[in-house]
């Protein structure tokens, strides 16, 4: 008991073990509800209810009717406990602290003020959210599920994922840190 | 009731790892595409090898029916792929 409490109020863990974890809840998913871990689309159905409230016309398409219904669905409760679980690990590690920029790394390359992390955390949400619904999931979803799968999507899915991911490191970082 | 419990315990337990990670981090996602560190590859290359693991072994076992698996579009998948990886690398999730 002494031993588990001592691992939880780890900040960090191996990530290998954490993976092992990963696996856990997987099968927890699958198991449990025959549905499959994923982050992307919890927020194109909240996304779908907020814009069908505001305006109907534009949820009325193939997308929102057939592929992601907007809805509080399972995959809405799910993010739910990942926020839960994060959060619970983040107060037992006391590694929470609300913080408006990520203060490692972050500041050296881009500056504290946050406005810049406001618009640059904006816009690489946005395109995110659209190349995981080009692609049919995001890195969870798609990456880490469809490869349990064996699904082929999910190889291509992380081809191109760090394809552009290290090109775009790349042209913000050269040589800075 | 039972609908809503799974999926919490297995976010709960999914937020879990991924804090402890690290992976909730802005330098830990950034840092995988500059190869200066590896978490992310590591917690998803041993996840997915537990998973594929027992998943399999239950589908043979009988005790489980496989879930939906992600439709194949070569072009879909690749395109939305690298659109995806523009937005993880600038903004580090």
């Amino acid at each position: 008991m002494k031993w588990i409490m001592a691992q939880a109020r780890k900040k960090e863990w191996s990530p290998y073990t954490a993976g092992l974890w990963l696996a856990v809840a997987f099968l927890i998913a699958v198991l449990g509800s025959d549905q499959t871990l994923g982050a992307s689309g919890a927020l194109e159905n909240l996304s779908g209810m907020i814009t069908g409230v505001i305006s109907p016309a534009l949820v009325d398409n193939m997308y929102f009717k057939f592929i992601m219904p907007p809805g509080i669905t399972w995959q809405v409760w799910l993010l739910v406990g990942v926020f839960l679980g994060a959060f619970l690990s983040a107060k037992l590690s006391g590694d929470f602290k609300i913080r408006w920029t990520p203060e490692v790394q972050w500041n050296q390359v881009f500056g504290p003020q946050r406005w810049k992390r406001w618009v640059i955390a904006f816009i690489g949400g946005v395109i995110v959210e659209y190349g995981a619904g080009i692609a049919g999931g995001c890195t969870s979803g798609l990456a880490i599920s469809g490869g349990i799968e064996l699904a082929p999507a999910a190889f291509l899915f992380i081809f191109g994922m760090f394809a552009s991911g290290m090109l775009t490191a790349r042209v913000i970082y050269r040589r800075k840190f | 009731m039972a609908g809503i419990i799974v999926p919490l315990v297995s976010g709960l337990v999914f937020g879990w790892s991924l804090h402890k990670a690290g992976l909730t981090k802005y330098h830990k996602i950034v840092n995988v595409f500059r190869l200066t560190d590896l978490a992310v590859l590591k917690y998803m290359l041993a996840s997915m090898a537990a998973a594929m693991v027992a998943v399999y072994a239950l589908l043979d076992l009988g005790v489980l029916t496989m879930p939906n698996i992600n439709a194949t579009y070569i072009a879909g998948n690749v395109i939305g792929g690298l659109i995806f990886g523009v937005g993880m690398a600038g903004a580090g999730f």
